[in-house]
């Protein structure tokens, strides 16, 4: 009966210890969630937006951020009237050698760590594009805490203004440029770059990254955020702008364009035929012909008509035709311009460096060095194939012209 | 009499091996470096580099049927050359082992929870691997299907989320780099995910048939081949140029995933499926080496030494290596010197001895 | 690991054993019956000091030659039924008969006079004993050295109705009740085979509880039947009071949350479980009936599964593996992601939650304890009370705990959320309720500690748990793993009945015919050159 005893006696002792680990477990469990890097949600500095200028002073880096102020964040407009400046966001700045500096400096201000997670885009100054960007990205490619998707921007003048201008229906600036860009295959007037995208053209020896442009406009009573065209880099700095309509051009030959707005003259020439954009393939084939390098690009385009400024009926066949070869002259005359753009600057946009580098990649050892040279010596082969696949809810015009009644 | 007496089915060895090597996926991020968007080759040609091998350990393990590689070296190179023998495959044993642990303490710290101690998750991750290693062989091989569908749904998962942002084109020009780099990368790949399945050659001796073990090995090793083919074409198709200066370049593919604003910030699909694998291969490795080590002390089980085992091999994670750099290092470089005659030569090796020396008959004849 | 557990279980049998043999008075239960009926009254009225103890003393026969007494409980022995069958019979029927029959006899009396079916013959004062408080009559006849034990019992029993804890929409209504005897009926109303098995045990030594194994014998796995004897032989115990007695003795892994006995108030589900090769164990006195062996996904079936057309039933099984995970993880998960891994949440919705948080003065994993906390409070006080009034509990605590914490800042709206769907989620698996309970605690606690990585070590230690455990031989979470691809038609989805006609391998006799229905029973439209060929 004794060993039987001490075996209930061992058996309760274990129970017990083990009892006395789960309580000890429990306690430990507040204690070690400050030490093992818990951060609770309403300490956290939520960045959305970042702006990096250059201080005109001390030529140091100034760092703009947009934080969410937690207590009127999520309220209406009217609540947040109510209390402070009515402003959803909080655009706290400071300097420092490097944007990693800056960004644990701001903890003097803010009181906590930045928390660059959600930080929706990065918007470099005018002065920090031309100075190089490449000294700078490492940080915003670096950080565990940024995203690869971060958008990447430039500002016209400066970062700090963009992020300050608010928006009449967004609540916060930096969502609101993200919206904009998000949203550029309405026109494809631009197009939307992102951290890898953008490190992506950095590390090719050739291609020249664009980066979208943010400018402002003043209205009567407040400031317009609108996307004013993309600018060029070479070796990281930048060297020159591009305006819609050359973006567009680049976009034809990447096959990016996802929709727009093509206006070419009516066969009458008495009014516009306006075509929405709805379906693009572009192919480009490089060819080395006896030393000399020629592009072949050749796009097919589909629209549709949506508008029309004549009293021509345009959904005719004849009409088609002739439409659909003014708008063929039209793409090739954005494709032009873009490449005239691409010379002027002698930058490698469209990265046809790259294409040769895929195709012919023993002869592109000797092309690389001197591309610079060839750059502006490539011939080019532009094919466009366009047509037109609807007219929308109409199939003749509302005034139509006197014959056709 | 073996110190292990659970029995795992050829379709268990199947799924242990497919698991295993998936268990290697991180590899992919440091063969990337080499091997840039070539990798994709470079893990075929390993495969195909090291099958033959691998079929010969299987041919080995069913020459002497029911026992372990350190009863084979013991009976093979004799008492002593077979100990020496052993325990140079331990020492392989515990390094490969806490290369792994390392990497899972890395993943964290550098992706996930940046502000923890280091120590804690080697800590955590090797003690949850001990538990795993005290329920047997028969477990692991239980539940092994399980961890290779986790692996396969989450790579197949991450690629599909990912098409609409591949460019195949990355791939081109097909042959650019210097062919010692592919040299490397084959070297590292036919050495780390596959040539580590020499360890099986402590598990399959609980085959209860060997029947269609070769076949079912080789099936395992496809499996396990095609998850780190999927994962590698990902990230090329993916990230392009850009793959080779992240430290995980799929961790960056799937932190880009954006399908409509809504199927995003995906970070934990890999953050899981890696745990999950890592911690699979682990568990395995653990067993081999806990397993390897009793036998070469004659134990009657190895249950007593899993948990000291786990210690050690956390102390040896948190202190060979200094960092993430030297960690790659020294598994890039020295990890695939030593590790060559313990994959390539001794297995081939032992099987061509006991061929010339009749070993098993005479073996078979003393036991029955 | 199974001699670890047997060694533990060893150590408790031992202690009660231990603890009888100290109590139990010692008696000389093995005295023979004497043949002086004066002196067998003496005895029985001095070893049972009750008033309820009845002894009526008579004559009978002709002449009214005969000594007889009858010993019964008061209420335990239906007076009527004594009356009527023993009694007048004895008295006026014996009359009837030759005079020269001997009733000294008890085999004389039992087959002519005693109009009762129940009857056993004791020679042994013990078992006279046992019988008595069974609720049997005693006849003991002057110079006679055996009794008759006459199953005069009457039980108060309940009316068979629907079970609270099993409802269902489709499907019968009839639940086990406290009577086992009624509950054996109930099962071979199911069953009515010739292979329906049917062994008593009597386990306690002062319950004397009846207890059942009932198993189809051409299907059952023989070993598994053995099993369930031995370790029901184990146990020495003073009382079984319920099946949940039994349960814990016989069970495979103690120390584990996941419970591997199933149990059961509806004979439908019983009965489906018996066709399978499992045995059910029924114990007197109440209606829980325990299935032996379990495996993990049968807590996620419900007989409705199969009365319901194959698609919904589908349907819904995922709908409760999604709450069992909902149930044991959703607390965790929330703190993980909100106290850890904020990167992973959509931007707008951080922003939300963050605003949501503003003024909550805990840590989020304060807060998730609080809650779980409250709720578990809630649902035990609504659960003890009675009904109007358990429901009055659940409204104001919803009302007041959850309103007015929210409107005073103290925990945040969406922790209400996350709570009250994991409350919710955690009633769809009601098998697994008190596993799911413990899980959630200590997964939230994981979460707390570590995030993420916490959560995942927590789940493959789980993980590596459950593959672990066996349920009398059988593997826990089989057929999943190890995989049985034709168990696992019947897992996530319940595929048709009609493609189910093996028996589950790991739990049945491993024979090749173990069909339950002929393959290829899909059922198919009238087809016009079938009706030809006839």
């Amino acid at each position: 009966m004794i060993p039987n005893k001490g075996s209930e006696a061992s058996l309760i002792k274990k129970i017990t210890s083990s009892i006395m680990i789960f309580i000890l477990c429990f306690f430990m469990l507040f204690a070690l969630t400050g030490c093992l890097g818990a951060r609770e949600i309403n300490d956290l500095e939520i960045v959305i937006g970042m702006g990096v200028d250059k201080d005109e002073d001390t030529g140091n880096i100034l760092l703009t951020a947009q934080v969410v102020k937690k207590d009127t964040a999520g309220r209406t407009s009217g609540d947040a009237s109510g209390g402070g400046d009515g402003k959803a966001f909080w655009n706290v700045s400071s300097t420092g050698d490097s944007i990693f500096d800056a960004v644990r400096q701001v903890t003097h201000k803010t009181g906590n760590r930045l928390f660059i997670s959600h930080n929706q885009a990065v918007i470099f100054g005018n002065d920090i594009a031309q100075e190089g960007l490449q000294e700078y990205i490492d940080f915003f490619l670096r950080a565990h805490e940024m995203r690869p998707t971060a958008l990447i921007l430039v500002a016209e003048d400066r970062a700090s203004d963009i992020l300050d201008a608010k928006p009449e229906t967004e609540k916060f600036p930096a969502m609101n440029i993200a919206k904009l860009v998000d949203t550029y295959g309405f026109t494809s007037h631009f197009y939307e770059v992102n951290m890898k995208d953008f490190a992506s053209c950095l590390m090719s020896p050739t291609t020249a990254p664009l980066v979208p442009l943010v400018s402002i406009v003043q209205e009567k009573d407040c400031m317009d955020i609108y996307v004013s065209g993309m600018v060029a880099f070479k070796k990281g700095k930048m060297i020159g702008k591009l305006n819609h309509d050359e973006v567009r051009g680049l976009l034809w030959v990447l096959g990016k364009v996802k929709s727009g707005v093509l206006i070419v003259p009516s066969p009458d020439e008495q009014g516009k035929a306006v075509l929405e954009i709805v379906r693009v393939k572009s192919k480009v084939t490089p060819e080395i012909k006896d030393g000399s390098i020629v592009m072949h690009i050749k796009i097919k385009e589909e629209s549709s008509l949506s508008e029309q400024t004549t009293a021509e009926n345009l959904a005719t066949d004849k009409a088609f035709e002739k439409i659909q070869e003014a708008t063929a002259e039209v793409i090739r005359q954005e494709i032009m311009a873009a490449i005239d753009k691409s010379r002027e600057l002698n930058a490698d946009i469209f990265g046809f460096g790259e294409m040769l580098h895929k195709k012919y990649s023993s002869k592109w050892k000797t092309l690389k060095d001197n591309w610079d040279e060839i750059y502006p010596t490539i011939e080019l082969d532009i094919d466009v194939e366009t047509k037109i696949i609807k007219t929308d809810l109409l199939k003749k015009p509302v005034s139509q012209s006197e014959e056709e009644k | 009499m073996s110190i292990e007496r659970g029995k795992i089915n050829s379709q268990q060895l199947l799924f242990l091996i497919a698991g295993f090597v998936q268990g290697s996926i991180l590899l992919i991020d440091f063969t990337v470096g080499i091997t840039e968007h070539q990798t994709w080759m470079v893990i075929l040609a390993g495969l195909a580099i090291s099958a033959p091998v691998i079929l010969s350990y299987v041919a080995l393990a069913k020459r002497f049927p029911g026992m372990n590689l350190v009863q084979i070296n013991d009976m093979v190179y004799g008492r002593f050359l077979g100990k020496a023998v052993s325990m140079y495959y331990i020492f392989f044993f515990v390094m490969t082992l806490s290369f792994n642990i390392r990497d899972v303490g890395e993943l964290y710290v550098t992706f996930l929870m940046q502000d923890t101690p280091f120590i804690f998750f080697l800590v955590v991750f090797a003690a949850t691997c001990a538990y795993a290693v005290t329920k047997g062989i028969e477990v692991l091989g239980r539940v092994s299907h399980l961890f290779v569908v986790t692996g396969l749904f989450v790579i197949i998962s991450t690629f599909i989320l990912l098409i609409d942002q591949m460019d195949f084109s990355n791939f081109l020009p097909l042959f650019e780099l210097p062919f010692i780099r592919i040299f490397q990368g084959i070297h590292i790949v036919s050495i780390i995910p596959f040539g580590e399945t020499v360890a099986f050659l402590m598990i399959m001796g609980r085959l209860n048939k060997t029947e269609h073990a070769v076949k079912r090995t080789f099936f395992g090793l496809s499996i396990g081949a095609l998850s780190l083919l999927v994962v590698a074409v990902r990230n090329t198709a993916v990230l392009g140029r850009t793959q080779t200066i992240w430290t995980s370049p799929s961790f960056q593919s799937i932190r880009l995933i954006n399908i409509g604003t809504v199927l995003t910030r995906m970070d934990f699909l890999i953050g899981i499926a890696q745990t999950v694998l890592i911690f699979f291969k682990c568990s395995l490795f653990l067993y081999v080496l806990v397993v390897a080590v009793s036998q070469l002390f004659g134990l009657k089980s190895y249950l007593p030494l899993v948990l000291p085992l786990a210690g050690i091999e956390v102390i040896v994670a948190a202190t060979v290596f200094q960092s993430p750099v030297d960690h790659a290092m020294i598994t890039q470089n020295a990890g695939i010197i030593y590790s060559v005659p313990l994959v390539f030569i001794f297995p081939p090796l032992s099987l061509l001895i006991a061929k010339i020396r009749g070993l098993p008959k005479f073996e078979r004849g003393k036991e029955t | 690991m199974f001699r670890y557990i047997f060694k533990k279980i060893g150590y408790l049998s031992l202690i009660n054993k231990h603890m009888l043999q100290n109590t139990k008075p010692g008696k000389n239960n093995n005295k023979p019956i004497s043949p002086d009926l004066e002196k067998n009254l003496e005895v029985i009225k001095g070893i049972l000091h009750s008033s309820d103890l009845a002894v009526h003393e008579f004559n009978f026969g002709h002449d009214r030659r005969f000594k007889g007494a009858l010993i019964f409980i008061d209420n335990l022995a239906d007076k009527k039924e004594i009356h009527k069958n023993i009694l007048q019979p004895l008295m006026y029927d014996a009359l009837l008969l030759p005079m020269d029959m001997d009733f000294t006899q008890i085999d004389t009396i039992w087959k002519s006079l005693i109009s009762m079916t129940d009857n056993v013959k004791v020679t042994l004062l013990g078992d006279l004993l046992d019988s008595l408080l069974a609720g049997a009559a005693i006849l003991l006849i002057d110079g006679s050295k055996e009794a008759l034990a006459i199953k005069a019992g009457k039980r108060d029993a309940r009316s068979i109705e629907e079970p609270g804890t099993e409802a269902v929409v489709r499907g019968p209504r009839e639940g086990f009740i406290e009577n086992v005897n009624v509950n054996i009926a109930l099962l071979r109303r199911k069953i009515k085979d010739t292979d329906l098995c049917v062994e008593k045990y009597v386990i306690g030594e002062k319950s004397k509880t009846d207890v059942y194994i009932v198993y189809l014998r051409s299907v059952a796995n023989p070993k598994l039947i053995e099993e369930i004897r031995t370790r029901l032989n184990r146990i020495k115990i003073e009382a079984i009071l319920e099946s949940g007695y039994i349960e814990q003795f016989i069970e495979d892994s103690p120390y584990s949350v996941f419970p591997t006995v199933s149990n059961s108030e509806k004979p439908d589900k019983v009965a489906a479980k018996i066709l399978e090769g499992r045995a059910a164990i029924l114990v007197d006195g109440t209606p829980f009936v325990l299935v032996v062996p379990m495996v993990f996904i049968e807590s996620f079936q419900s007989v409705e599964d199969y009365y319901a057309r194959p698609f919904f039933a589908s349907a819904i099984r995922i709908i409760r593996f999604l709450s069992y995970i909902i149930s044991t993880l959703g607390p965790a998960i929330y703190v993980a992601l909100t106290v850890f891994h904020q990167e992973l949440i959509p931007t707008q919705l951080l922003i939300s939650i963050a605003e949501g948080r503003e003024r909550v003065p805990f840590p989020a994993i304060l807060e998730a304890f609080l809650m779980l906390f409250a709720f578990d409070l809630l649902r035990e006080a609504g659960v003890r009370l009675p009904k109007p009034v358990g429901q009055t509990v659940g409204i104001v605590g919803a009302l007041v705990l959850g309103e007015a914490s929210v409107q005073a800042g103290l925990i945040s709206p969406i922790m209400v959320i996350v709570v009250s769907a994991t409350a919710i989620a955690s009633f769809a698996v009601p098998a697994q309720t008190d596993s799911g309970t413990i899980l959630r605690y200590i997964y939230l606690a994981l979460a707390g500690i570590a995030g993420g990585f916490g959560v995942i070590m927590g789940l493959l230690a789980t993980l590596m748990h459950l593959a672990s455990l066996r349920s009398f031989g059988t593997p826990y979470l089989w057929p999943v793993s190890p995989l049985n691809l034709s168990g696992i038609k019947d897992v996530f989805i319940r595929m048709p009945l009609w493609t189910m006609s093996k028996r589950p391998k790991a739990i049945s006799r491993n024979s090749s015919d173990s069909c339950n229905q002929d393959p290829g029973l899909m059922p198919a439209p009238f087809k016009k050159g079938s009706n030809d060929s006839k």
